[in-house]
């Protein structure tokens, strides 16, 4: 019985085609993303190679690609301390709620999350329109007269336009994981809590939000690799302008190839930009780890 | 009424002003979109801050339908995404047995291949893709974009399959081999229906996914008579860039149908996303 469930026709036939398909589509791609990082080339004639100067200049004098940094780490920023504690608070009352009204809301504040990027960004690129737009109108309406704000092209407000679009679209997961988080909660802990007389508030912050630690690590995690995986709204929008100041890291590295036939230093951006989401995902996923480990052995 | 009563009534309707401030931050933008669609794009610049649309013009529907080439665009969107979505859920099933269910060598290292997937940003492959597609010529064709779609989905499917399939027990295999069934018996008619869900799942997810998509779209695809459903979109802001009515009947229009699909498919998109989030 044991060799059937290692029949290797049968392993090969099942395994081969997704490996296939995933080293030619991802895994090829990044090595011949590192061979043109070291090359200067412009997408025609001459292919040379420069050796480390495309990241040379990158690491020491691109400003552009550190702006793109901060400001996914900005969006990380607001996503952590601003999306997620609102979309926790929401995913608590919903669980107080009729089955009905719970499952209604749900289902209202998930909508976005469901459009498309392209959709997303030119709903709120109309909402933003300084002639058209929503937004100004409902500001002219309370009393600021004369309001023409370009939202998207105003150097004041051009991030925080952006990043409001992609947490808003964010929301709707973030409740969702927290919503399926905070289900399993069992009630018996809800219960002994409140005879041992912790009021509401205690029973969140010293009992459900350390055991939901782990529902809230992976949606951290989550949240900083879709924070650096930006892209589409932004290039659908600002195209990281005005200036730099709403550039991400994947919008710079295509603009680099396409618009300014810098393919060689393109690439070189691509190559930084997988070694930090991975080296940045196996960081965090390694800082929970140990967090929850040194907890579990001061409990021992 | 007590005391007790006025606090708890106003607590409520305070937490209830709450919830539905963020129902209309989450639905406002594309009922607003969704009105001024039905309106004359002049009205767009009315004074009023809301206006419903009272003749509601139709035309402007027409005019998306034909002027956007949705039919052109629709039909180039289901010619890549039912093909990536059939090949996705088939692989990601078949690679999610194989690592859950048999026991082989090299097992740890297809698994971790397969995880890698979820780590590697899309966009990191654009640059590369291009040449390398191009030199299988592979670009502007739809198989190119289909091994892409695939290729960047087969992760996520793949790891809800095998959070379904570990849970079996091992006996289903079993009698049905001692009945002399071959695997190419079992997993269709045995393995598979037991993982029924995991299927329903992946199948919405992924082609709510691929039907979305972009980026991809626009970097492999140059000619127009390929180009798939966002573009439309796209194509219109160029085009009629002052016919706002039209241009929002367009971007309903592509919103619509993974909207219906959501609305009817609910309970398994919310369960795959679930499922996602446990695995991390």
């Amino acid at each position: 019985m044991k060799n059937l469930f290692s029949d290797k026709k049968t392993i090969a036939l099942l395994s081969v085609p997704s490996i296939i398909i995933i080293a030619f589509a991802i895994l090829a791609p990044l090595v011949v993303s590192l061979y043109f990082s070291f090359m200067e080339w412009s997408g025609f004639g001459a292919v040379t190679f420069i050796g480390m100067d495309n990241y040379r200049q990158l690491v020491l004098h691109d400003g552009t690609f550190y702006r793109a940094l901060l400001n996914t780490f900005l969006l990380m920023l607001v996503t952590i301390f601003l999306q997620n504690p609102f979309a926790f608070v929401i995913a608590a009352i919903l669980t107080k709620l009729k089955d009905a009204t719970s499952r209604f809301l749900r289902t209202i504040y998930f909508i976005p999350a469901t459009l498309s990027l392209v959709v997303v960004t030119k709903l709120w690129v109309s909402i933003f329109n300084p002639s058209y737009g929503f937004l100004n109108k409902l500001l002219q309406g309370i009393g600021f007269q004369n309001m023409q704000i370009a939202w998207l092209s105003n150097p004041k407000t051009a991030l925080g336009s952006v990043i409001w679009i992609m947490v808003w679209q964010g929301f709707g997961w973030a409740l969702l994981f927290y919503y399926s988080g905070l289900m399993t909660v069992p009630k018996e802990l809800e219960e002994a809590a409140k005879v041992d007389g912790a009021n509401k508030f205690q029973l969140y912050t010293k009992i459900i939000v350390p055991y939901m630690l782990p529902v809230i690590q992976s949606v951290i995690v989550i949240d900083v690799i879709s924070s650096l995986k930006q892209m589409e709204m932004v290039y659908l929008s600002t195209e990281g302008g005005p200036g730099d100041l709403t550039q991400f890291i994947a919008v710079y590295l295509y603009q680099k190839a396409f618009r300014y036939s810098e393919y060689g230093y393109g690439n070189a951006i691509s190559v930084i930009f997988v070694i930090l989401a991975v080296f940045l995902t196996i960081f965090i996923q390694r800082i929970f780890r140990e967090r929850s480990a040194g907890k579990k052995r001061v409990g021992a | 009424m007590t005391r007790y009563q006025v606090g708890r009534n106003s607590k409520k309707t305070l937490l209830a002003i709450f919830l539905g401030l963020f129902v209309v931050a989450q639905v406002f933008p594309l009922l607003w979109v969704a009105s001024y669609s039905l309106q004359k794009s002049g009205d767009l610049f009315g004074p009023e801050l809301f206006k419903l649309p009272v003749n509601p013009v139709w035309n402007n529907y027409v005019r998306a339908w034909f002027d956007g080439k949705i039919p052109q665009y629709l039909t180039n969107t289901l010619l890549v995404v039912i093909p990536s979505v059939t090949l996705s859920t088939v692989l990601s099933f078949s690679i999610a047995y194989a690592c859950t269910r048999m026991q082989w060598k090299l097992r740890p290292v297809a698994w971790f291949i397969i995880t890698i997937g979820l780590t590697i940003p899309i966009h990191t492959t654009l640059l590369p893709n291009f040449i390398w597609y191009n030199f299988f010529g592979l670009i502007d064709t739809r198989i190119g974009l289909i091994i892409s779609y695939v290729a960047f989905s087969i992760s996520f499917n793949a790891i809800i399959f095998s959070g379904l399939l570990a849970g079996l027990p091992f006996s289903m295999e079993e009698s049905a081999f001692l009945d002399g069934a071959k695997y190419r018996h079992i997993l269709p008619s045995i393995i598979a229906p037991m993982a029924a869900t995991g299927f329903a799942t992946v199948g919405v997810q992924t082609f709510l996914n691929h039907w979305n998509e972009f980026i991809m779209a626009n970097t492999y695809l140059m000619s127009e008579a390929k180009r798939t459903l966002p573009f439309s979109i796209i194509r219109f802001q160029g085009q009629y860039s002052s016919d706002y009515a039209v241009q929002f009947a367009c971007m309903t229009l592509v919103a619509l149908p993974p909207l219906l699909l959501y609305f009817i498919f609910n309970r398994w998109i919310v369960a795959g996303i679930t499922a996602g989030a446990v695995k991390g």
